[in-house]
């Protein structure tokens, strides 16, 4: 920056010299350079100043640690105690906020699957990898002999679905496949289905939502929709 | 590397170019004014982009995320940063239009920037009014209210533009929707280019430089870095205090939006000489058979005549000379001027603040802010009818409670208590409680002259409102007003003895 203080001279060869000239005076450079560099420093004083409220209000707010419970129907779940090799697609409305709205509502849905639950942690060292045969996620995986699935790929955040024919969970995204039991067999998703919280409540199933991390072979909850 | 980019750009030497620039007579702090206000528009261009991160404009969710940006402290202080940063901006722009005019620098062959430096100004009112709006809380809504039903008074186009500015009959989401538009929008890109060609005719005639009888005897001092660090130090000066305010006196947020409130708005500091203009004269004089209505002459044509004649400037003045003793006819009228307009504002202010103390107070801002989403209104319809009032009375109090909220309680207030030698109260006044056809016979004929209640002298204006309002509208406000203000127990009154009503 220092050289613009030469400046750009007017006019051709030859003219007087202008004010702008590079000055002979090394005391007269000093004032000029000291100016020079304050007047940078104040647009750097002013740009801080702006950027911290700035950044600050961009970061994203302190998502909360645990989620609200959403019921889950009766028919449905009796279908789910029914159905043995098929999952049963379980909706619940789901209760979240949305910055500054008022508290929304919006249907949802999960799968569900009905297991053994030794079988079932047999099946899946992706979730019980831990020792003694602990789950990665904090909460009970199997309940009142149930699993829930959320309905969102773990790849990259679209709804799969349940082909009969197939016999597969399949997205329609990437072509992601999963096993009956969420196990991942084909496509490019790096880990199986994720589970959700259930929950046994006065006779009824309650089940929490929850984002995960999309595309990570580990199981990063991102946030609870509380 | 410069060089790299320079070959390719020619960047470098286009702002050597921009910052060589001849300064008559040196570099001055007299000159920082105009950057200053450029820098104020930087922060208000900076503050206000991300501002609209949070905001969204709708009757819905205009205070709703107004509201979330109060409760984040980096929000709030943005918000609080673009608050006082707007009156920074046009304080600056007053004082450099005022220091232009001192120094005639306005005459020939500036007199183009003269002209566009007005129009920046009118501009930067714009903005300051379109942006009062947004955050739609009460004051916001009622000094709105205020400013459109001005606009509204204007000959011929009036209603048309008010009608234009509200996005129909009455002020709303759509309401919301175009002031953000034009706040947002189309005044901050009319800004930009009217400064860049304000910048531009500057550099084409260079600066005026000061007052002295031979150019030619100035020495030229330099812009970069002379008078930019000038600029660059006062601008500083300007940001310090701007963020003083914004951190200690950071503006207020009001309840949300309730027509059907009693409220009594606070302009802007910039539009109080023309509120006190307003609030000075009477609505109108009658001479002979004529009616001359003083509040269109103070809103719209003296404020209009005013404009042109500060738009015609250079063209009025024409004399070459840019001395002061030349000039001191024009550098006393301005004295003057500038004099009545600080009067009007200190008359202004005085008055508002006389009606906030009579008016039923706001709640306090924590207890504004702290209010659950879920109390609030669904869908932001404003609450119907004044919920203390309306709760009261049986079903027909109900109903003039209501016509009440709407049409009396503007100048009788909230709770009848009136304001003090304008409006008398209504609560615990005998002649309200005495009398019925005496009363039927003030709303329907209203009430002109001097008059006197409890002891207390009153001169404000009654309107009739025969033909306003319908006779039931009328039994059903005076039932109200009889039976449910202050201690006032008097009987009711049917819509058959309104309809029957003789003096």
């Amino acid at each position: 920056m220092s050289d613009l203080n030469a400046g750009a001279t007017h006019g051709t060869a030859g003219t007087p010299l202008t004010a702008h000239d590079a000055p002979a005076d090394p005391l007269e450079v000093s004032r000029r350079t000291f100016m020079a560099n304050a007047t940078i420093a104040i647009g750097g004083i002013v740009g801080v100043v702006l950027a911290i409220p700035i950044i600050g209000s961009l970061l994203p707010p302190k998502s909360s640690s645990a989620g609200s419970w959403s019921p889950l129907s009766k028919q449905e779940l009796d279908a789910l105690q029914k159905a043995t090799d098929k999952p049963v697609k379980l909706t619940f409305t789901l209760k979240y906020t949305d910055a500054y709205l008022p508290e929304q509502s919006a249907p949802e849905y999960c799968w569900g699957i009905k297991v053994d639950p030794a079988k079932f942690q047999a099946a899946r060292p992706d979730i019980f990898n831990q020792p003694g045969g602990k789950a990665n996620v904090d909460y009970p995986v199997v309940n009142m002999g149930f699993v829930v699935f959320s309905p969102i790929c773990p790849h990259l955040g679209c709804y799969y679905n349940w082909s009969d024919a197939q016999n597969k969970f399949m997205c329609p995204c990437h072509g992601s496949q999963y096993t009956f039991d969420g196990t991942h067999v084909a496509g490019p998703a790096p880990r199986g289905l994720d589970p959700l919280p259930l929950r046994e409540q006065n006779g009824a199933a309650e089940v929490t939502w929850i984002i995960y991390q999309s595309n990570t072979p580990q199981r990063i909850v991102v946030s609870y929709q509380a | 590397m410069l060089n790299w980019i320079e070959k390719r750009t020619g960047f470098v030497s286009m702002t050597k170019d921009f910052l060589t620039e001849d300064v008559p007579g040196g570099a001055s702090y007299w000159y920082v004014f105009g950057s200053a206000t450029l820098f104020a528009m930087i922060v208000q261009i900076v503050t206000g982009i991300f501002l609209t991160f949070f905001y969204a404009p709708s009757a819905a969710t205009a205070w709703e995320s107004t509201r979330a940006m109060y409760l984040n402290p980096y929000t709030h202080f943005l918000l609080a940063v673009h608050y006082w940063g707007a009156s920074a901006m046009i304080a600056l722009v007053f004082l450099h239009l005022l220091q232009v005019l001192i120094f005639g620098a306005y005459k020939s062959p500036r007199e183009l920037q003269w002209v566009v430096g007005v129009l920046l100004l009118l501009v930067t009112l714009v903005l300051g009014l379109t942006g009062y709006l947004l955050p739609w809380d009460m004051d916001a809504y009622f000094a709105s209210q205020v400013s459109l039903n001005i606009t509204g008074l204007a000959p011929v186009l009036g209603p048309v533009l008010q009608h234009i500015a509200q996005g129909g009959g009455s002020m709303g989401t759509a309401t919301i929707n175009r002031f953000f538009g034009l706040h947002v929008w189309l005044m901050p890109a009319v800004l930009v280019l009217l400064v860049g060609a304000h910048l531009a005719i500057f550099r084409h005639n260079g600066s005026a430089g000061p007052v002295v009888e031979d150019r030619r005897t100035l020495k030229p001092g330099r812009f970069w870095p002379d008078q930019f660090f000038m600029d660059g130090a006062f601008s500083l000066i300007v940001f310090v205090i701007i963020c003083f305010l914004a951190f200690a006196f950071p503006p207020y947020l009001d309840e949300k939006a309730d027509p059907t409130k009693f409220f009594v708005p606070y302009p802007a500091w910039y539009f109080l000489s023309l509120f006190g203009l307003l609030a000075l004269v009477p609505p109108e004089i009658h001479l002979g058979p004529l009616t001359i209505s003083l509040e269109l002459i103070a809103t719209i044509i003296v404020p209009t005549l005013f404009l042109v004649i500060v738009l015609l400037l250079p063209w009025l003045d024409r004399s070459r000379t840019r001395s002061f003793a030349a000039r001191a006819r024009l550098l006393w009228a301005t004295t003057i001027i500038v004099a009545g307009i600080a009067g009007l504002s200190i008359y202004a202010q005085v008055t508002t603040m006389i009606k906030q103390a009579a008016a039923p107070p706001s709640p306090p801002e924590s207890v504004v802010l702290s209010a659950s989403a879920a109390t609030l209104p669904p869908g932001g319809a404003p609450a119907a009818g004044s919920a203390t009032t309306a709760s009261q009375g049986s079903a027909t109090s109900g109903a003039g409670a209501k016509v009440f909220a709407a049409n009396c309680a503007s100048c009788h207030g909230a709770q009848g208590l009136g304001l003090p030698g304008t409006f008398p109260p209504l609560a615990n006044n005998p002649v309200v409680t005495g009398d019925a056809n005496k009363v039927i016979g003030i709303v329907l004929g209203g009430l002109h002259g001097s008059i006197s209640v409890n002891g207390q002298a009153y001169n404000g204006q009654m309107p009739a409102w025969k033909g306003t309002l319908s006779n039931k509208d009328v039994s059903d406000v005076i039932t109200y007003i009889r039976g449910s203000l202050g201690n006032n127990h008097a009987s009711a009154v049917t819509e058959a003895q309104v309809a029957g009503y003789k003096p």
